[in-house]
């Protein structure tokens, strides 16, 4: 890795530190010993680190709607495409990422589960937090997940 | 057993409670995945969300992995 850039992963390191003791010293009255202290500590400064981690790994990266993502995949796909063998299942589901998202979750969908763009990251990008993005992620999948089982119904596949 | 093909892109079927409540039992979870207990048992819902969330599923494998660390130290 460039000095510049061990300098800056270093950087981050360090104000992740920072904010995770601030993290642990508002939370410590929680604290219920339901595990070791160091666990529940930890818990909090690796949240920190990997949250900046990522976001800064992503940071020259766009993310937007692209209605290519499907040609592009066919070259590079995510195991989670490869593994989706059935030609008219991913008709099926295609058709179903067009008609049965908004565009807010098409978007979410299309980045974290096509592009693979990290949920803290879009969290960031889309001025929200990681759990109201994951919920949205939930949402469509299960959108998704009933359309494609109508579809396949339909045509008497299921 | 025939494997779900939309399992990858869709996620598992099953109960997930999501990012942030998973993470009140992070440490419940790493603890007992580091003494060897059956985890998909005593956590079922978070072994859940675990398998549908990348970005959990690295913090949990980073998180037990700087415990060992420290437990190797």
């Amino acid at each position: 890795m460039p000095e510049r850039g061990r300098e800056e992963v270093d950087d981050l390191c360090h104000q992740a530190a920072s904010d995770a003791a601030m993290a642990i010293l508002r939370k410590l009255p929680e604290f219920r010993g339901e595990s070791r202290f160091t666990t529940w500590a930890c818990k909090f400064a690796l949240f920190e680190i990997s949250t900046r981690l990522r976001r800064h790994a992503w940071r020259h990266r766009r993310i937007e709607l692209d209605e290519q993502v499907w040609d592009r995949l066919a070259d590079s796909a995510p195991p989670a495409l490869t593994r989706l063998e059935h030609t008219e299942t991913l008709q099926s589901l295609q058709r179903a990422i067009r008609d049965d998202l908004t565009d807010r979750q098409r978007l979410i969908f299309q980045a974290a589960v096509l592009d693979e763009v990290p949920i803290d990251v879009l969290a960031e990008r889309l001025d929200s937090t990681r759990g109201a993005i994951y919920k949205i992620l939930h949402d469509s999948r299960a959108r998704l997940r009933r359309a494609v089982e109508r579809s396949e119904g339909k045509e008497g596949r299921v | 057993m025939k494997r779900d093909p939309l399992e990858g892109l869709l996620g598992h079927t099953g109960r997930d409670p999501g990012c942030e409540a998973a993470f009140e039992h992070f440490h419940r979870y790493c603890d007992a995945a580091l003494r060897g207990e059956d985890v998909e048992q005593e956590f079922p819902e978070f072994v859940n969300h675990l398998r549908n969330c990348p970005g959990c599923r690295e913090d949990a494998e980073g998180l037990l992995a700087a415990l060992r660390e420290i437990e190797s130290d």
